[in-house]
């Protein structure tokens, strides 16, 4: 049932990018001793899993061509609003969590129905509902000074997200799940087909019977239940909301994804791929940080070694 | 995103000529669209601003508006250039941030200096567009791609060169770009007009919006994809270098990081002009007047009294309204003519 998995060359791609994911642990050994020491490396995954999240919503768009340029506020806006929604309270956590993710789910609503139906080009409809996201958050929040901004994740969250099942954090738990649940979707179910199908091509979709636009529109909200999602993990991670957090999240799920051997115009990938991605990406960041590099130069390895992955193995195959 | 069904015109579909009007009305839609919001925008902040202020908006409050649209214009037409090709550049508000970074460090009251540094940052800007450029035609990456990470790059070589704010711009500098007198800086835009009037009609300028229009057919006519796909990344390159300069001359002063946000509203001025996302159709002029489409909203919005912290929702609001109903009136216009 995982036969696309193993397609030759959408496998070689996802199989580079392990074998990167694992060249960085090393390099990281090498600079910094003790990179791969247990502690280490469950660090990095855990930031990796933030990322790997909000990379799951945007492979779902990416391959079907798309683009979810809302998610750094949609993230931001989970954040709060489980803090403030929630009040700290334990009582009120589950209606807390309902009202986040369905706050994720609403926004992508909003972005599959302006994309599917109102044919506005996905660049477009995600920034605008970022923005839109943005100045409700600030404006809703007074700037986050309002009386509930201070309130913590409910604790029952906090001591979940910090617990740990057989020696490993529930976190890392939860995006292995995530992980088979996506990985299923779209490996063995009509919705994945029909997911790849518009991806390679719309309109043949379209004609051979696949519901282009009801597909467009959860593909949507499941980027924003996930990025959502994010934000939820965030906040229970660090106790409390802060704006602008959801900032680095943007460029680093597109990346994530790309690394990982998605096609950015859509049709090829897996998402098996961006969770390598995700890890390749941030043990990364952590090898610079380890080496003490100041922010200039982080910025630009950053850059030049997204260039040298892409220039290995991001090529169209043939001329457009 | 519905190409599926876009199959409105076929030829069968139009058997006769349209008259000439009726095609001028067509092919410039975006154009005219882009005006009525600017009028209308502009007649709104003008009502807005009387109503607040008893007095319509002066010499002062003109040249002020021109001069905080400059490095949009200036963003928007290196946005443009790209579009066109079908491409994107997410690293305009990087190279914007190392421009104005340099030019910070470096200008001094002579004119001598004034000039030769302004020549020099026009270069480098050009140089790095080259480097995009070759990346995305030679290199086969997507565009999106090989600008997100040059932007990460231009970034942190703009922070390398101005670590914290500040540095000085001469006076002199700022008098020739944006004088605070009056708004002489729209002659700029007026020349800009002329210039693109006339590049589009050049070689190269064919090329740019075949390429974005038709790869296979733009090819099959003998254009070079790779040397025009290198051109045009490389005027983006020097343009968002140019628009970084405006926006040093404007606050006298450099900030490594007052560029960043000139990526995203490059692409919204873009959009508000006219130009299609999806390559081959499209104008400067429009994309530039879509620069002024945008500062009038945020100038709207500010002396409507509304929230500052909601100013995001406001624009993010228009922007979608904007392309829906210009999606819908294009639609309307192509149908009837």
């Amino acid at each position: 049932m995982f036969a696309r998995l193993f397609h030759s060359a959408e496998a070689r791609r996802i199989l580079y990018a392990y074998i990167a994911a694992l060249a960085l642990f090393i390099i990281g050994q090498i600079v910094r001793p003790g990179f791969l020491s247990p502690a280490s490396v469950e660090s990095v995954l855990l930031i990796a899993s933030f990322v790997g999240l909000v990379a799951a919503g945007q492979t779902f768009v990416i391959l079907i061509g798309g683009i979810d340029l809302s998610v750094p506020w949609v993230l931001n806006a989970a954040a709060i609003l489980l803090a403030t929604s929630s009040l700290g309270e334990n009582a009120r956590t589950a209606q807390a969590l309902l009202i986040t993710l369905g706050m994720g789910a609403l926004v992508g609503l909003a972005n599959g129905v302006g994309i599917a139906f109102l044919g506005v080009p996905a660049v477009v409809m995600t920034l605008a509902a970022n923005g839109i996201m943005e100045g409700l958050t600030l404006g809703l929040s007074g700037g986050m000074t309002c009386e509930s901004c201070a309130s913590y994740a409910p604790p029952l969250v906090q001591a979940l997200t910090h617990s740990k099942f057989l020696g490993i954090p529930s976190a890392l738990w939860l995006w292995f799940a995530i992980t088979l649940l996506v990985s299923i979707a779209l490996s063995a179910t009509r919705f994945g087909r029909h997911t790849y199908a518009i991806g390679t091509n719309a309109r043949a979709s379209f004609l051979a019977g696949v519901n282009v636009t009801a597909t467009t529109v959860i593909l949507y909200m499941l980027s924003g239940i996930f990025s959502a999602l994010a934000g939820i993990m965030l906040v229970s991670f660090g106790g409390q909301a802060a704006l602008g957090m959801g900032d680095p999240y943007l460029f680093q799920s597109i990346a994530a994804v790309v690394i990982g051997g998605v096609y950015i115009l859509g049709g090829r990938g897996h998402y098996i791929g961006s969770v390598a991605g995700a890890i390749c990406l941030v043990t990364l960041i952590s090898v610079l940080l380890a080496l003490n590099m100041p922010e200039y130069g982080r910025n630009i390895i950053y850059g030049v070694i997204i260039l040298l992955l892409l220039l290995f193995y991001g090529r169209e195959e043939e001329e457009s | 995103m519905p190409q599926y069904k876009a199959m409105e015109h076929t030829a069968l579909a139009q058997p006769f000529r349209r008259s000439a009007a009726a095609h001028a009305l067509g092919q410039n839609i975006g154009l005219i669209l882009v005006c009525i919001l600017l009028i209308a925008s502009i007649l709104a902040y003008c009502g807005i601003y009387y109503a607040a202020q008893e007095r319509l908006p002066g010499g002062f409050e003109i040249t002020s508006t021109v001069n905080n649209t400059m490095p949009l214009v200036l963003a928007a037409l290196a946005q443009t250039v790209v579009v066109l090709t079908r491409g994107l550049d997410l690293s305009v508000g990087g190279m914007m941030d190392l421009s104005n970074a340099i030019a910070a460090v470096t200008l001094s009251a002579s004119l001598g200096s004034m000039v030769f540094w302004s020549v020099a940052i026009l270069a480098l800007g050009a140089l790095l567009g080259l480097l995009n450029g070759v990346l995305v035609a030679i290199g086969r990456l997507q565009p999106i791609l090989v600008t997100l990470a040059t932007l990460s790059i231009f970034q942190g070589l703009a922070i390398r060169v101005l670590p914290q704010p500040g540095g000085a711009v001469p006076e002199a500098y700022t008098a020739a770009l944006v004088s605070t007198k009056a708004p002489y800086a729209l002659l700029y835009v007026i020349a800009f007009g002329v210039l693109w009037s006339a590049f589009r009609r050049t070689r190269l300028g064919v090329s740019i919006l075949a390429v974005g229009n038709d790869a296979q057919a733009a090819r099959a006519h003998g254009i070079d994809l790779i040397r025009t796909r290198i051109a045009a990344y490389t005027l983006s390159g020097m343009l968002a270098a140019a628009a970084g300069l405006f926006l040093a001359a404007n606050a006298t002063a450099g900030d490594a990081t007052t560029g960043n946000g000139y990526t995203l509203s490059s692409i919204v001025a873009v959009v508000l002009g006219g130009v299609s996302l999806f390559g081959g159709r499209g104008s400067a002029i429009g994309a530039m007047l879509g620069a002024f489409v945008s500062s009038m909203i945020v100038n709207i919005l500010f002396f409507s009294h509304i929230d500052p912290l909601y100013q995001a929702f406001y624009e993010g609001l228009f922007l979608v309204l904007a392309v829906v109903l210009a999606e819908a009136v294009g639609r309307l216009v192509r149908k009837a003519s």
